[in-house]
């Protein structure tokens, strides 16, 4: 489904990844594991054709996006939700949501009503909101509205970087419980997370990242979670 | 001489009828500013070049002379669009000097054509009802100015209208505050900041025609002076703020005229530029500018 082979995205001089390869398959959950400052948000920006890369490929569907535009990789079935939220601060939630449809808006209004009318089944809380200004938001409902409004592509493929940074337990458990069953609704999911415990709950497959460079993959059940967090923390030479 | 109170008021309704344009374009330099954070230095010299092609476009074909009120804002949007191209879209967007630079070049670049194309002498612009006055008690109101403040609002709220109610404003709102995010929902970013660059230079022409059709000619000595006017109204509105701009505008234009009566021609740019200072000493945001944040 997503196919990343040898991935380099430098910023100046700095390569930020040094060749990166990795594929998530159709209908799984892959998590993407790594302390700060190894790659993880670049590779989500690179994927999402945010930044360029200097080499590589990216391909969904056997579909070559890289280099494109991130409007191109969203019409090609990509969705990002962005480190930070990102949400429009200055917009009601129902316009966040509107803009999150922006490429069928004028052809698809049915459409788009349809899936604001599911955003809010899904999130309750946001149709409380809907008036209101997103920037006036919880994190927590910052962050619901941030994949609502990714969803409202209506993508084959969510990326989502570090959905729970900084929220507190009960919105991140309500977080993962999104993404289980966003998943479960046919949708493939590419996770970052620092959270390796959760996230290795719901992964089928995951990815080790450290210093711009895959340094482990796997299934979550081939090793154990001390030895995951020994590896993926405090490098994987000490275990 | 002494000043009545009944000059002071007619100075004020002057002024706050000829501050509808400062209003526009102020707004043109505050929409292009939330945008993209950038100075557009030329837009103010696209407004005039433009009402400069509209005037010359009546003055070539014979066409009714109220059409240049059309075409000259049809021609700015066009050059808002070449300033984009020339001097914003190619230029790396972590340097703020590089734009801000490139556009100053190009303010002097469409001063000097249109120094070369009118050697350099005033034109006379049509005026619209400038034979028509009102009167209401002990105060009057030019119809020519009544004309530029009636275009000016109806402008605005067209303005007002394709911002918050249609698919172009959404992008356009969603590009100035979450560029990334923009990018990720699909809206293409280059795209959106070139149709915001047409659609303030419509703005500009509009109040280019205007400003020239009020002071019944159009010189391009008025391409520095309205650059510094817009900024000033920017500045004191609030950067990045639409009602700000609106609000500073009329302001600027009603205290201009004041001090235009007070202290006479020569002496009344040294007032405004006061005021100026006053509000960036004392409110730097302007009257509606947030605090600047970006995240």
């Amino acid at each position: 489904m997503l196919e990343v082979r040898d991935l380099v995205t430098a910023y100046g001089t700095i390569e930020a990844l040094k060749g990166v390869t990795l594929s998530a398959k159709q209908g799984e959950i892959t998590c993407i594991l790594g302390p700060n400052g190894a790659g993880k948000t670049t590779l989500m920006y690179s994927i999402a054709c945010i930044l360029k890369p200097v080499s590589g490929s990216v391909k969904v569907n056997d579909t070559e996006i890289t280099g494109t535009s991130a409007p191109h990789a969203l019409r090609c079935g990509i969705a990002l939700v962005p480190e930070n939220r990102l949400v429009f601060h200055s917009m009601s939630v129902e316009e966040n949501l509107m803009a999150g449809a922006y490429t069928r808006l004028s052809s698809d209004r049915a459409g788009v009503q349809a899936d604001i009318d599911n955003a809010y089944a899904r999130f309750p809380s946001l149709k409380d909101r809907r008036a209101q200004i997103a920037g006036t938001l919880s994190g927590g409902e910052q962050q619901m509205l941030a994949v609502a409004r990714a969803m409202m592509s209506r993508p084959k493929i969510l990326m989502m970087d570090e959905p729970s940074l900084g929220l507190a337990p009960l919105i991140v458990a309500e977080i993962f419980s999104i993404i289980r069953q966003l998943n479960d609704e046919g949708v493939s999911i590419v996770l970052v997370e620092q959270n390796a415990h959760k996230a290795l709950q719901i992964a089928n497959r995951f990815y080790l990242l450290d210093q711009g460079r895959v340094t482990f993959s796997g299934t979550p059940g081939e090793i154990g979670e001390d030895d995951f967090i020994q590896r993926a923390y405090l490098g994987s030479k000490v275990a | 001489m002494g000043i009545d109170f009944i000059d002071v008021a007619q100075a004020i309704i002057d002024g706050l009828l000829f501050g509808s344009t400062y209003a526009l374009i102020g707004l043109g330099f505050t929409l292009i500013f939330g945008a993209m954070h950038k100075l557009n230095m030329a837009y103010a010299a696209s407004a005039i070049a433009g009402a400069y092609v509209g005037l010359a476009a009546i003055a070539l074909s014979g066409l009714p002379p109220v059409l240049a009120f059309f075409l000259g804002p049809v021609a700015s949007g066009v050059i808002g669009l070449a300033v984009y191209i020339t001097c914003f879209r190619y230029m790396p967007a972590s340097n703020m000097l590089a734009p801000l630079m490139a556009s100053i070049g190009a303010l002097f670049f469409i001063d000097e054509i249109i120094i070369h194309a009118t050697a350099g002498s005033p034109l006379a612009f049509p005026a619209v009802m400038d034979d028509v006055y009102f009167e209401l008690g002990e105060y009057g109101f030019r119809g020519d100015l009544i004309f530029v403040l009636v275009t000016s609002l109806v402008a605005m709220l067209v303005l007002l209208y394709v911002l918050f109610g249609t698919r172009l404003g959404l992008a356009t709102r969603a590009v100035s505050q979450q560029v990334v995010a923009a990018e990720l929902c699909g809206i293409a970013s280059h795209r959106t900041n070139a149709t915001t660059f047409v659609l303030t230079g419509v703005l500009g022409g509009l109040a280019g025609c205007m400003a020239a059709a009020a002071v019944g000619v159009i010189s391009p000595l008025l391409t520095v002076p309205i650059t510094v006017k817009g900024l000033i109204v920017t500045v004191i509105g609030g950067l990045g703020s639409i009602p700000g701009a609106i609000i500073a505008g009329f302001a600027v234009g009603g205290f201009e005229n004041l001090f235009l009566l007070v202290f006479g021609v020569n002496q009344r740019d040294i007032y405004v530029f006061l005021l100026l200072f006053v509000f960036l000493v004392f409110r730097p945001n302007g009257l509606l500018g947030k605090a600047i944040k970006r995240d």
